[in-house]
C-alpha cells in the first residue's frame, strides 16, 4: 500500500528546486576547501621535496616533543567536615519549584556534591505532572551564568560598581523612610507573584512604607481572560482549564500546548486524552480544534487547522456564539458582520461542541476582554463550568492587568512616584511603552532593580540588588487556589546575592530572625541561627496557613508539594452584557486587505527574559526548525506577490513603527494575509557568536498595541517592504531529505477503531541480510534488551526533550554559524514533515517529470538543471498558492535507533562503534579516529562529528568554555573531544547506575526504574523506555501493540526504537 | 659524519684506531651488564603465567613469596604439604580445620587465628598453576625500593626501561661501528693509493669468495637495502608500540610524597581498622573517597602519639589539627577553629575521565576485597599504586571472575536459563559448567567485556 500522503520538510524538497536537487547530487553539503588549503604559501604543496621534508621533520620533532610531558599531579580534597547527606558520587534530589515562568511547575533537582546538574518535572506536582518544558530544563544554566552580577552594584551612567550590602541597605533604607515621611509614593513592579509568603513580606513592606503600590506586570498578559472573569463572573481571576476532561476543544489562536498560560500542565492532560489503545466504538479522543494565523505547536497537533486572518477573530468567535446558540435555542448576538471559513469551520466547529456538550471547551489566545467574555458566554451556553472549566479552584499563574501597568507607566513618566523598585520584570525590554517607563525611572528619586543581570530596566535604575537564582532560594507558591509548592536552595548562593524577599525585609526593618520556632513554641537552636530569615518567615506564614508542625512541613518541603481540599466546582453566575460588548466589537474595522501581524512567543525562548540561554538559543523552532534567530514568517501566496524568497530582508512596519531588515521565512501553513514575528529576541547577550555583546534577532515588543484596557499582539495593517540584502538563517530542517521514503505513519480515528493496525498493515518487505544475523537473546545472557517506544500521536514537538538530552549528555552547543554548516550536535531531534491536507488539488508531478528524470540520472546535469530552470519560469504565473495555509504537520523525534543490525558497526575500521548484548548500539569515544565511515552509512543521520574541542575553545563562547558554565556538566558522561563521533547512548549512564544499584541490593530491575533524559522530559508521555526481554513491562506491550512500527523497516535494520502511528480524529481518510 | 681531509686522517690514523677499540671494548662491557641484568631467574612456562596472574588476582594481597605478609610466605610451599592438602585448604580452609586436620589447625594457630578466605570459585586446575607457579619462582635479583617520584619508581638499574635504553643504544653503537669499519677500509685504500701502496689482488679468488661474488652478482643491492631498511623500521615500531602500550602514562608503583605522612600499614595493618571505617562511601558510590578530615579527628582528638615524640604531639597529626584549626589543648572549647585549610592529598589511583569505574559494584556487588586491585595495603607505609590500571588489567579480571549467578537474583533469569542449559544437555553445556558440573560463568560471559560498560 502505497502512502497516503506526500510528505516533505520544506519547500525545496516539494518543490524540487534547483538547488535542492543540485545539493543532493553532492556529498559534502559544503565544496571542501582543498584550493584554499593548496593555495596557502607556507604549507602548499608546491613547497619542494626539501622543504616538505623539512615541514614533516619539524612537525614529528614538535609532535613528540609536545608528548613529552609529565604527568601532571591531581589532588584529591576532601571535605573537612563532610556534610551527612552527601556521599561523593551519588546523586541527590530535591523537590522544588520552577522559576523560569509563573506557570510554576514543581520540580526535582539532581545535585552532585552540592551542586544542581538537572532539574526535572516532579511527579507530585499536578502542573508539572512530572514533565517539563524546554524553557524549564534549560533554567538550570542561568544559574551558571558568567553574566550575573556578583553583588549589589550602585550605577551612574549605566556603568555599575560593586558595592556592599550594607552600604546599599543603609542608603535605600534612608531614602524610603525620607520619601516615605514626605509623603513620596513607592512602586514595587512585579511579574505574577503567587507566593503567599512574598506577597506576605510586600503587604510587611508597605505597613512599613504606608504610600507603597505593589503592580504586577506580566510581559505576555492574560489581562484580557482575567477581565473578562471579572465583567462575566466577578472573579477576577483565570480558571482552571481541564483539558483531561474535554472530548472537543475549539482553540482561536491560543497555543496551549506550547506557550499559553500552563503548558506542560495543559499538554500533560491533553495527552491523557490522547490514548488510543483497546478502544471501543464509544471511545473518544480529545478532537482538537484550531483556529489562527501562525502555524502554532497546538495547531501542528491539532485534528482541524483553520487558517483565520487574527483581526478577524472576534467575528468569527461571534458567529460560533451565535451557531451555538442557534441549536441551544436561545437567542443569538446581535452582530452585523458575521464570518465563516473555508469549508465551513465554524458550523463544523459548532456541531462538534455541541455534541459534546458539558465536555467541550472553547478557549482563545487573545487578550481583549471583550472577546474572552464572548468566549465565556460560549462555555457558558455549552454547560463547560464545573467540568472543564473550574473558576472555583482558579489558576494564580497570571495576574497581570495590564490597565493598570499603564496607568503607572503614566504616573511614573508625570512623576507620580518617588521611589521604584522592579522585581522580576524588565519592562525597559519588554514593554511598549519603554521610553516612558525609562524617561520615568530618571523622574524618580529612588529606582531598584532586583535583577540578577544587567538588564534594561536593571541599567537604567540607581541601585540593582541582585535576587538569588530560584535554585539558591527558599520560596513557595501556590500557582493554584488550594495547592501551594516549595522552592528550596539546592546551592549555596554562587555570587554574593541576596533574596529579594530577605532585601525587602531589611529594607522595612523587619529582617530580625523570630526567636521562637512558629511551630513547637520552641527557642531556636544554635544551628537554625543559620537558617535565612526568609526561610522562617515562610515557616511563620505557613503556620498561620494551618500547617504547625515540623512533620507536616517537612514532608511538603520533601514532596514539593502540599495541597488542600479543592473546592466543588460550580457553574457561576453570568452577568456581562453580551449585546453591549459585541456591539462595541461590531464597531472595530478590519481592513481585509491589509495584512495582520501577529505577534507570538516562540517555544523555547518564550518572553525572552532567559534569551541568554544558548541551550534554548539552539532549540529548533517545532515548525521553522530555525535556531538563533526571529523572521518574519511569511505566507507562499503573500510571498510570491511580493516577490519576496527564503532569506530576503524585509522592513516591518506598523504605523510609526518600523523594524528594518529582519529575515523572511517562508511558512507553509501561514494564513494567506496574516505575517507571524516572535516576541523575545533581540537582546543583547554574551552569547554572540565571538564572545562579543550582539543582538540575537531584533526585538518585537515595540509592535504590542493598547486598546480597551489590554495589549494587543494582533495587529491589522503591516507593510513588509522589500529591503537589500540577504541573510541566511540558521535553520536544522532541511539538512537532509526523505528521498520518498515511509517514515511516519498516520491513520485516523474511525479506522484505528474498526482496525487496530490502520496505517500500519504495510508488506512487510522480504528481508536480506548480507551479514551472519546475531540474536542478541540467544547468543548472550538473556538479562536486558533496551528499547524505546516513541507514540507519535501524544508527541507534541515541544523539544523539551531536545534540551534535556542535551543538558543529561553533555551536548555542546555550536552557535548560529556551524548550525549553517549542518554540525549541530543534538543527539535527539525532531523532524518536522508537513503534508498538504488536501493534496489532490495540486498535481506537482506532472510538471516536474523532468526534475525526475534528472533526479534519477537520465539526463545529465547540465541538461537537467537546464530544463528544471524553464519549468520554474512558467510554472510561476500560473500556480496558486491558497493550499499552502493548509498543512499537516507530524513531529517524529529521532535518535540513534540502536540497529540490531547496525550498518554503522560493519563500516567502523576501528571498532569504536559495537554492540551490546543488551541490545545497545555502543559507541566507544577513545577507540575512535573520526573516519566519519559511519555516519556516512546511518540510514537515519543521527550520528554527529565533533569538529572543534568546544569545550575549551573560545570560538565557541557559550557555556562550555568557562568554570561557572562548566558546573553543569554531568559528572557521569565522558566531555568528547575534537574528531570523534558521538550519538544517543540511551542515557546509558543511567542504565548502568541502576543495575549497579539492583546487583548491590540484590534484586531484579523494576520496570520503569531506568528512565532515559527525554522521557523524563516529555510532559506527554509519549516516550517509554525498559527492557523488552521483560514480558511484563510496559514497553513490552507498546512493542506488542498494533501501532508500533520500525523506521525503515526494509533495511532490516532491527532497530530497538519503534514508533507508534500517529491518529487524527478526522472524518475521513484521503485516498491518494 | 663529518668530513675529515686526507692529511688530517692519515696523521690520526692510531688515535682513531685507538678510538675504535675502545668503543668496541665499551660495548662489550654494556653488552654483559645487560647479561647480568636479565639475571634474575628462569622465564616462566606458560603455565607458570597462567599461575602468576591467578596468584596475583587472588593470592597476592595477602601473600608473598619470600615474606610473611597477612598470611605466610609461599616459597617452597609444595616442598612443605603435598598438593593435595594444599588443593584442600585453598579451596575451603574452613572445612578443613573442622575435619581436624591437624596441620590446617596449627598453620590457622602460627598465624594470628586470621582466617584465610576461601577460593571455592577457584577450580582444581587453577589452584594446580598457582602452585605449579610456585614452583617455578625464584627470588628476583634485585628489587628497587619504591619510594618518591614516579619516575624513580622503577629506580632499580637494571629495570626493563633501562635495559630497553641499553639495548637502543647497542644497536646505535654497532651501527656507528659499521659505518666507523666500513670507513675506515675505504681510507686505507684512499692512504694506500696516496702512499703508492697497491694492494695486491689475490691471484686465484677462494671457493668463499666465489660463492660471495655469485650471491653479490644475483642480488639487487637496492632490495637488499630496503630489506634491512625495513626490518630495522619495523623493529624499532614494533618497541615504539611496545613503549607506548605498556609505560605512557602507567603509573604502577607511583607513590608520591602526601601532604600527611599518613601510613596505611599502622593504620590498617598494625591496628587492623577496617578499610571502610574511613573509606565509607565505598559501598554505596563510585567513589571509595578519601574521607573527610572530621573522620580522622574521630580517633586523633584522643591519639596524639605524644609517647613516641618525648611527650609533643606528633608532627603528621599536628598537620591534622592545622587543617582542622583545631586547638589541642582547648578541647572543651570550640570544637573546629575558624581557619581550616583542606588538605590537598596527591591522587594515587587514576583512572583517565573516559573510564568509568564503580567500587560499590566491585565491593559490595561482587564482594572483592580492597587488596585484589589495591595489593597489600596494610604493608604500605606510603600508599603506592599497585595494579597497572590498565584496560587490559580490567580485562583480565573480568574473564577470569565469576559471577553469583545462583545467590544473586539479579541474575535470576541467566540461572534458569543455565539450568535449562543443563536439563536439556545442550551443547553450551560446558560454557557454563567446569568440568565437575559446577555452574561456572565468567563476568565476560555476561557481557562485562563490552565497551559501554565502562565507557560513556
Amino acid at each position: 500500500m502505497a502512502n497516503k500522503q506526500t510528505y516533505w520538510k520544506g519547500e525545496d524538497e516539494l518543490l524540487r528546486t534547483k538547488d535542492f536537487l543540485a545539493s543532493q547530487k553532492n556529498e559534502f553539503h559544503e565544496a571542501l576547501p582543498l584550493d584554499e588549503v593548496l593555495s596557502e604559501n607556507n604549507l602548499g604543496l608546491s613547497a619542494n621535496r626539501r622543504d616538505f621534508l623539512k615541514f614533516f621533520g619539524f612537525s614529528i620533532a614538535a609532535v613528540s616533543l609536545a608528548a613529552c610531558n609529565k604527568t601532571p599531579i591531581i589532588n584529591v580534597v576532601p571535605y573537612l567536615v563532610k556534610p551527612e547527606e552527601i556521599t561523593p558520587g551519588v546523586a541527590n534530589y530535591y523537590n522544588s519549584t520552577c522559576g523560569a515562568c509563573s506557570a510554576g511547575c514543581g520540580v526535582t533537582v539532581k545535585t552532585r556534591e552540592g551542586r544542581p546538574i538537572k532539574v526535572d518535572g516532579n511527579i507530585n506536582s499536578p502542573v508539572s505532572g512530572g514533565g517539563l518544558c524546554a524553557t524549564g530544563q534549560a533554567s538550570i544554566l542561568s544559574l551558571y551564568d558568567t553574566e550575573r552580577l556578583a553583588g549589589p552594584q550602585k550605577l551612574k551612567d549605566k556603568t555599575s560598581s560593586l558595592v556592599e550590602w550594607s552600604a546599599i541597605d543603609a542608603d535605600i533604607t534612608k531614602q524610603l523612610t525620607a520619601i516615605n515621611a514626605s509623603g513620596g509614593r513607592i512602586a514595587i513592579v512585579s511579574g505574577t507573584l503567587h507566593s503567599p509568603s512574598t506577597l506576605g513580606v510586600i503587604s510587611d513592606f508597605t505597613a512599613k512604607y504606608t504610600n507603597t503600590k505593589h503592580i504586577t506586570y506580566d510581559t505576555i498578559g492574560y489581562g484580557g481572560i482575567i477581565s473578562a472573569n471579572l465583567t462575566s463572573f466577578g472573579k477576577q481571576v483565570i480558571p482552571s482549564y481541564n483539558f483531561d476532561k474535554a472530548n472537543v476543544v475549539v482553540s482561536f489562536g491560543a497555543d496551549f500546548l506550547g506557550t499559553w498560560i500552563s503548558p506542560v500542565e495543559f499538554t500533560k492532560a491533553w495527552a491523557s486524552k490522547r490514548k488510543v489503545d483497546s478502544l471501543n466504538k464509544e471511545s473518544k479522543i480529545i478532537k482538537t480544534i484550531q483556529f489562527e494565523s501562525n502555524l502554532s505547536l497546538t495547531g501542528s497537533n491539532a485534528d482541524y487547522r483553520f487558517p483565520m486572518k487574527s483581526s478577524m477573530e472576534a467575528i468569527y468567535i461571534t458567529s460560533l456564539y451565535n451557531a451555538i446558540a442557534q441549536k441551544a435555542g436561545v437567542a443569538q448576538l446581535p452582530m452585523v458582520k458575521s464570518g465563516e471559513l473555508a469549508g465551513s469551520a465554524i458550523k463544523q466547529s459548532a456541531e462538534a461542541l455541541w455534541n459534546e456538550k458539558g465536555n467541550s471547551l472553547v478557549i482563545s489566545g487573545s487578550n481583549d476582554a471583550r472577546v474572552q467574555t464572548v468566549i465565556n458566554g460560549i462555555n457558558l451556553l455549552l454547560n463547560n463550568y464545573g467540568t472543564t472549566i473550574d473558576l472555583d479552584n482558579h489558576s494564580n499563574q497570571f495576574k497581570g492587568i495590564d490597565a493598570d501597568f499603564v496607568q503607572f507607566a503614566t504616573d511614573l513618566n508625570n512623576g507620580g512616584y518617588k521611589a521604584v523598585i522592579f522585581y522580576n520584570t524588565n519592562p525597559v525590554y519588554n514593554s511598549p511603552m519603554s521610553e516612558m517607563i525609562v524617561a520615568g525611572i530618571k523622574k524618580a528619586e529612588l529606582s531598584v532593580s532586583f535583577a540578577s543581570n544587567a538588564d534594561e530596566t536593571a541599567l537604567e535604575c540607581q541601585y540593582i540588588a541582585p535576587d538569588s537564582h530560584y535554585l539558591e532560594s527558599w520560596n513557595d507558591s501556590e500557582p493554584k487556589a488550594g495547592l501551594f509548592q516549595l522552592t528550596q536552595p539546592t546551592i549555596s548562593p554562587v555570587f554574593k546575592t541576596r533574596q529579594a524577599q530577605e532585601s525587602l525585609l531589611t529594607w522595612a526593618g523587619l529582617a530580625t530572625k523570630p526567636l521562637v520556632d512558629p511551630f513547637a513554641n520552641k527557642t531556636i537552636l544554635t544551628q537554625k541561627a543559620e537558617a535565612s530569615i526568609y526561610y522562617l518567615y515562610i515557616k511563620n506564614k505557613w503556620a498561620m496557613m494551618g500547617v504547625n508542625s515540623d512533620a507536616t512541613f517537612n514532608q511538603a518541603l520533601h514532596d514539593g508539594v502540599y495541597k488542600i481540599n479543592a473546592k466543588p466546582a460550580t457553574t457561576p453566575a453570568f452577568s456581562a452584557n453580551l449585546n453591549a460588548i459585541v456591539a462595541d466589537l461590531d464597531k472595530i474595522t478590519i481592513n481585509a486587505n491589509a495584512v495582520d501581524l501577529v505577534l507570538y512567543q516562540n517555544v523555547s525562548i518564550k518572553d525572552g527574559s532567559m534569551s541568554n540561554n544558548p541551550w534554548l538559543q539552539e532549540t529548533p523552532d517545532p515548525i521553522s526548525k530555525v535556531t538563533w534567530d526571529n523572521y518574519v514568517s511569511l505566507p507562499k501566496a503573500l510571498a510570491e506577490k511580493e516577490k519576496i524568497a527564503n532569506g530576503d530582508l524585509v522592513d516591518v512596519t506598523v504605523g510609526s513603527k518600523s523594524i528594518k531588515g529582519l529575515p523572511v521565512f517562508i511558512q507553509p501553513g501561514q494564513s494567506n494575509m496574516t505575517v507571524g514575528l516572535a516576541l523575545g529576541y533581540g537582546r543583547k547577550g554574551k552569547i554572540g557568536e565571538k564572545g562579543e555583546f550582539e543582538a540575537i534577532g531584533k526585538n518585537a515588543f515595540p509592535f504590542v498595541t493598547y486598546s480597551n484596557g489590554n495589549y494587543n499582539y494582533v495587529t491589522n495593517g503591516v507593510k513588509i517592504t522589500k529591503a537589500e540584502g540577504n541573510y541566511e538563517l540558521a535553520q536544522t530542517q532541511t539538512h537532509f531529505s526523505i528521498e520518498g521514503r515511509d517514515l511516519v505513519r498516520e491513520t485516523t480515528f474511525n479506522e484505528i477503531k474498526e482496525n487496530p493496525k490502520a496505517g500500519n498493515d504495510k508488506m512487510v518487505p522480504h528481508l536480506y541480510t548480507l551479514w551472519e544475523t546475531k540474536d542478541y537473546k540467544k547468543d548472550g545472557a538473556p538479562n536486558h534488551h533496551w528499547a524505546m517506544s516513541i507514540d507519535l500521536n501524544t508527541c507534541t514537538g515541544c523539544s523539551a526533550c531536545v534540551v534535556s538530552c542535551n543538558i543529561e549528555n553533555n551536548v555542546p552547543v555550536v552557535g548560529r554559524a556551524e548550525v549553517r554548516r549542518r554540525r549541530e550536535m543534538h543527539w535527539l531531534r525532531i523532524d518536522r514533515y508537513f503534508s498538504f491536507s488536501n493534496v489532490n488539488k495540486v498535481n506537482y508531478e506532472a510538471d516536474l517529470f523532468i526534475k525526475k528524470d534528472y533526479e534519477s540520472e537520465k539526463i545529465t546535469k547540465e541538461k537537467g538543471l537546464e530544463a528544471i530552470d524553464n519549468i520554474e519560469s512558467k510554472k510561476a504565473d500560473k500556480a496558486t498558492y491558497d493550499h499552502w495555509e493548509n498543512v499537516q504537520v507530524v513531529h517524529q523525534p529521532m535518535m540513534c535507533q540502536h540497529c540490531g543490525q547496525a550498518p554503522c558497526e560493519t563500516v567502523c575500521p576501528v571498532l569504536a562503534t559495537t554492540h551490546s548484548t543488551e541490545g545497545l548500539n555502543q559507541m566507544t569515544y577513545n577507540r575512535c579516529i573520526g573516519t566519519k565511515y559511519c555516519a556516512n552509512n546511518c540510514p537515519y543521520k543521527v550520528r554527529r562529528f565533533n569538529w572543534f574541542r568546544y569545550n575549551d575553545n573560545d570560538q565557541f563562547d557559550f557555556h562550555f568554555n568557562n568554570d561557572l558554565g562548566k558546573m553543569v556538566i554531568n559528572p557521569d558522561v565522558t566531555v568528547r573531544t575534537r574528531g570523534v563521533m558521538e550519538k544517543c547512548s540511551m542515557c546509558v549512564q543511567n542504565i548502568q547506575a541502576v543495575k549497579t544499584k539492583a546487583k548491590r541490593e540484590r534484586r531484579i530491575i523494576k520496570d520503569g526504574e531506568v528512565k532515559t533524559a527525554c522521557q523524563r522530559a516529555c510532559p506527554a508521555g509519549a516516550i517509554v523506555f525498559g527492557d523488552v526481554n521483560d514480558q511484563n513491562s510496559e514497553i513490552h506491550k507498546l512493542f506488542m501493540n498494533e501501532r508500533s512500527y520500525r523506521v525503515l523497516e526494509e533495511l532490516n535494520t532491527q532497530t530497538a526504537v519503534k514508533y507508534l502511528v500517529k491518529v487524527r480524529d478526522t472524518e475521513t481518510a484521503k485516498k491518494a | 659524519m663529518p668530513f675529515f681531509s686526507h692529511k688530517l686522517m692519515v696523521r690520526n690514523r692510531n688515535n682513531y684506531n685507538m678510538q675504535v677499540k675502545s668503543l668496541f671494548v665499551a660495548f662489550l662491557l654494556i653488552l654483559s651488564l645487560n647479561m647480568f641484568a636479565q639475571a634474575p631467574g628462569k622465564p616462566l612456562s606458560a603455565e607458570g603465567i597462567k599461575g602468576e596472574s591467578l596468584f596475583k588476582l587472588n593470592c597476592a594481597s595477602c601473600h608473598a613469596m619470600n615474606a610473611k605478609l597477612v598470611g605466610p610466605a609461599l616459597q617452597d610451599v609444595h616442598l612443605r604439604r603435598s598438593e593435595d592438602w594444599l588443593l584442600k585448604w585453598i579451596k575451603n580452609n574452613e572445612k578443613l580445620r573442622a575435619s581436624g586436620d591437624k596441620d590446617a589447625i596449627a598453620v590457622y594457630n602460627e598465624n594470628g587465628k586470621a582466617a584465610m578466605n576461601i577460593f571455592e570459585n577457584l577450580s582444581d586446575d587453577q589452584i594446580k598453576s598457582i602452585i605449579g607457579y610456585i614452583k617455578e619462582w625464584t627470588p628476583p635479583v634485585k628489587v628497587g625500593p619504591v619510594v618518591g617520584d614516579p619516575a624513580e619508581a622503577d629506580s632499580g638499574f637494571f629495570s626493563s626501561s633501562t635495559l630497553y635504553i641499553l639495548l637502543f643504544l647497542i644497536v646505535i653503537l654497532m651501527v656507528v661501528l659499521l659505518i666507523l669499519r666500513r670507513t675506515k677500509g675505504q681510507l686505507q685504500t684512499t692512504v694506500n693509493e696516496v702512499d703508492g701502496i697497491s694492494v695486491i689482488e689475490p691471484t686465484e679468488p677462494t671457493a668463499a669468495q666465489k660463492r660471495n661474488a655469485e650471491l653479490k652478482k644475483r642480488s639487487n643491492p637496492t632490495i637488499v637495502k630496503l630489506s634491512i631498511g625495513t626490518v630495522v623500521a619495523l623493529s624499532l615500531a614494533l618497541y615504539g608500540y611496545k613503549f607506548g602500550a605498556t609505560e605512557i602514562g602507567v603509573q604502577q608503583g607511583y607513590a608520591p610524597e602526601q601532604p600527611i605522612n599518613f601510613s596505611h600499614k599502622i593504620h590498617a595493618g598494625e591496628y587492623k581498622i577496617d578499610c571502610k571505617y574511613c573509606h565509607s562511601t565505598v559501598e554505596k558510590s563510585k567513589q571509595a573517597s578519601v574521607p573527610s578530615v572530621n573522620t580522622c579527628m574521630n580517633c586523633h582528638k584522643g591519639v596524639q602519639a605524644r609517647e613516641k615524640y618525648n611527650g609533643e604531639i606528633s608532627p603528621e597529626i599536628k598537620k591534622i589539627y592545622a587543617a582542622m584549626d583545631y586547638d589541642p589543648d582547648k578541647p572543651n572549647g570550640q570544637q573546629f577553629g575558624a581557619n581550616p585549610k583542606p588538605i590537598k592529598w596527591i591522587r594515587v589511583h587514576n583512572l583517565p575521565d573516559h573510564a568509568y569505574f564503580n567500587h560499590s559494584m566491585h565491593v559490595k556487588g561482587v564482594g572483592l576485597t580492597c587488596q585484589t586491585c589495591h595489593g597489600p595495603v596494610q604493608a604500605m607505609p606510603v600508599i603506592q599504586q599497585y595494579a597497572t590500571l590498565q584496560m587490559g588489567w580490567c580485562i583480565n579480571c573480568h574473564r577470569e571472575r565469576n559471577i553469583d549467578v545462583e545467590n544473586n537474583p539479579y541474575y535470576e533469569k541467566l540461572h534458569a536459563k543455565i539450568k535449562a542449559e543443563k536439563d536439556n544437555k545442550s551443547s553450551n553445556y560446558s560454557k557454563y559448567y567446569t568440568k565437575d558440573g559446577k555452574i561456572n560463568v565468567s563476568a565476560a560471559q555476561n557481557g562485562a567485556l563490552e565497551c559501554s560498560k565502562c565507557h560513556y
